[in-house]
């Protein structure tokens, strides 16, 4: 059995906006396992963007705890200040956008090396070596010193990805990682992200509003009106292996 | 036309600019690109200048070559052929892309419609991104002035929020922010609006005029009516090539082909101060539109006394009265006191395009309307005893 990676202890979310307090999240209480491939599906407005962002730290909860379990390490992580919030992140979570966010004076292999840059966790060469290594799993490495405007978006998206494996994060997180692909190219993303659960052993969490994408998860939850509602558990290849 | 003055790009430190130069000059400039299906040409021979100071847009359908366009100004793509030299530096030639991507960094701030801000980064932190990678300002200013970047924007108080964290609309101007961190003459912009409600969209329009009364070129493409309304110059690319400028200024409602139809077919005239373009009673062959310079209608009574009915400017046109109601000039017209120059297009072409244009045909007719009533009273007065 899975060890619980994230563990979500009555969190609530308010906002005050000018026509009063809007609860964006329910007393959400859960379990991300290590090693599955979670969705998290939701219409539009739902609270499923908000729990993620809850998840990673980005935002802050108006009360309950958020637990990460990684790498030997249990931090209750909104304890923290912003700062080292930020640093943590950088590297436990990776963080992939809709809109892969590419800068676009910089080679794809330049993308890539940035956070390690930022984050001092390798030296100079050794990002550029590791770079090249998260090229060629995406199988971009021919396009390694091309800018994002010559590639395809299903290869940006890739390449986002990449990035946000960078500092070799066990966890990573995706909000609607495939809105903006044809199905085709939505279809490698998720050979991808197999791939990384499977061979790699990450934890990932993906958020979407598409209700088809339910069978390419290990586990789903569906959220509305801030609450979670019901869980799913296809019968995936994902999930055989974790059957026997 | 005087031929630019080129530096090598890699001589940029010790690049002597003159205030005078133009900020953008295209030279022929052709892209192909191949692939499976055969060869094809996005841009057919462009030639374009952009003068420092001005704030440009440029418009075209979707496949006309208005990316490809902006690409071959920031140096992100690379032409076929021709040259492109953008604030004193031929940017393609004998130059390697780090090179360029130097370059790049102390002369432009590139704005795209999906604003590539870095998601694991503040707002903040992006906009110092830029100055880590040149080498302009100290390590420890770079927060201030990161800082006074935001609050131009407006978003100070957001400061350390993460993009994702903050509307669309406000991650777009941390990104123009971003552009401008390091102090970039030129500002490019690809649909920096196209994802925005409009109130956003008129705030980002608002910053690029006070970038622009900073003295700050800046160009962008667009399809957004909204701001090619606020440009001081609209140009429009159809199928790879310019279309002549005065002819879209003219005759805005035209289709895109017609107005290159007209660009590849409209011949040159220039006259000289008072010169007559047409005299009243002559049959007219051409439709004029005004490219530089004024150009008096000018009405004679019996006693030949002379009274002005209108006096045209740039972007006016002319003997289109007579081209559609058939006939003679009912008046005098002719140059004002400056050098006139003009764009004549032939009767046929003019007529045939028309047929096709109704639209245009119909804002045609109501401007001949307008004039004649117009004249109808001018001639009164003139003929009068």
């Amino acid at each position: 059995m899975s060890s619980s990676i994230i563990e979500l202890r009555n969190v609530s979310k308010t906002y005050s906006t000018a026509a009063g307090d809007f609860t964006a999240l329910i007393n959400v209480n859960m379990n991300i396992l290590a090693g599955e491939f979670l969705g998290i599906v939701g219409k539009s407005g739902a609270g499923k963007s908000t729990l993620l962002n809850m998840i990673n730290g980005v935002d802050q909860l108006t009360s309950g705890e958020v637990i990460v379990r990684a790498d030997n390490e249990n931090i209750s992580i909104h304890t923290m200040s912003e700062d080292a919030r930020a640093s943590w992140r950088g590297k436990k979570m990776g963080v992939v956008y809709q809109s892969f966010q590419l800068l676009p004076m910089l080679t794809l292999i330049d993308n890539i090396t940035l956070p390690m840059d930022l984050s001092d966790n390798y030296k100079p060469r050794e990002s550029k070596e590791r770079a090249m290594q998260l090229l060629q799993l995406m199988e971009l490495e021919e396009h390694a010193y091309k800018l994002p405007a010559f590639i395809s978006g299903g290869q940006q998206q890739r390449v986002a990805i990449a990035r946000a494996l960078a500092n070799d994060p066990p966890i990573l997180v995706a909000d609607e990682p495939t809105g903006s692909l044809d199905s085709i190219t939505a279809d490698h993303i998720f050979e991808v992200f197999e791939h990384l659960i499977t061979d790699q052993g990450k934890t990932i969490v993906m958020v979407t509003h598409d209700v088809g994408l339910v069978s390419r998860f290990s586990r789903s939850l569906t959220i509305a009106d801030g609450e979670l509602l019901s869980e799913a558990v296809p019968d995936t290849k994902l999930n055989q292996g974790r059957k026997k | 036309m005087k031929a630019p003055r080129v530096k090598p790009i890699n001589d940029s430190v010790k690049k002597n600019e003159s205030a005078s130069e133009a900020m953008i000059e295209l030279r022929g400039v052709v892209k192909r690109f191949s692939n499976a299906a055969g060869e094809f040409t996005v841009l057919k021979g462009v030639d374009l200048t952009i003068d420092r100071g001005e704030f440009v847009s440029i418009v075209g359908k979707s496949g006309s070559g208005k990316s490809t366009l902006l690409n071959m100004v920031t140096g992100i793509d690379h032409p076929t052929d021709g040259h492109v030299v953008v604030n004193g530096s031929d940017i393609y030639t004998g130059v390697t892309e780090s090179q360029r991507s130097k370059w790049r960094g102390k002369n432009l701030g590139i704005v795209f419609q999906f604003f590539q801000l870095l998601p694991m980064l503040t707002l903040l932190e992006n906009v110092m991104l830029p100055m880590d990678y040149v080498d302009l300002y100290d390590f420890d200013e770079r927060p201030a002035r990161a800082m006074e970047l935001l609050k131009l924007v407006g978003l100070e108080k957001f400061a350390n929020k993460l993009p994702v964290l903050v509307s669309t609309g406000q991650q777009q101007l941390a990104a123009i922010a971003r552009a401008m961190a390091c102090d970039p003459p030129l500002l490019v912009a690809d649909e920096p609006t196209g994802n925005l409600d409009s109130r956003s969209a008129d705030t980002i329009i608002q910053l690029f005029e006070g970038f622009v009364a900073q003295g700050k070129t800046i160009v962008m493409v667009t399809h957004d009516p909204s701001l090619t309304s606020r440009t001081n110059r609209n140009i429009i690319i159809s199928d790879g090539e310019l279309i002549n400028e005065t002819i879209s200024k003219s005759l805005p409602q035209l289709r895109h082909r017609h107005m290159l139809e007209f660009t590849k077919i409209a011949e040159e005239h220039i006259y000289l101060p008072h010169e007559t373009i047409i005299s009243r009673d002559q049959n007219i062959d051409y439709f004029f539109m005004i490219r530089k310079g004024e150009v008096d209608v000018v009405l004679e009574d019996k006693k030949k006394k002379e009274s002005l009915v209108s006096r045209l400017q740039a972007g006016e046109f002319f003997g289109e009265m007579e081209l559609l109601r058939g006939g003679k000039s009912i008046a005098n017209v002719r140059a004002g006191d400056q050098p006139v120059e003009v764009l004549a297009l032939p009767r046929a072409d003019f007529i045939r395009v028309l047929d096709e244009s109704p639209v245009t045909a119909d804002a045609i007719r109501k401007i001949v309307q307008s004039r004649l009533e117009a004249h109808k009273v001018a001639d009164q007065r003139s003929t009068m005893p």
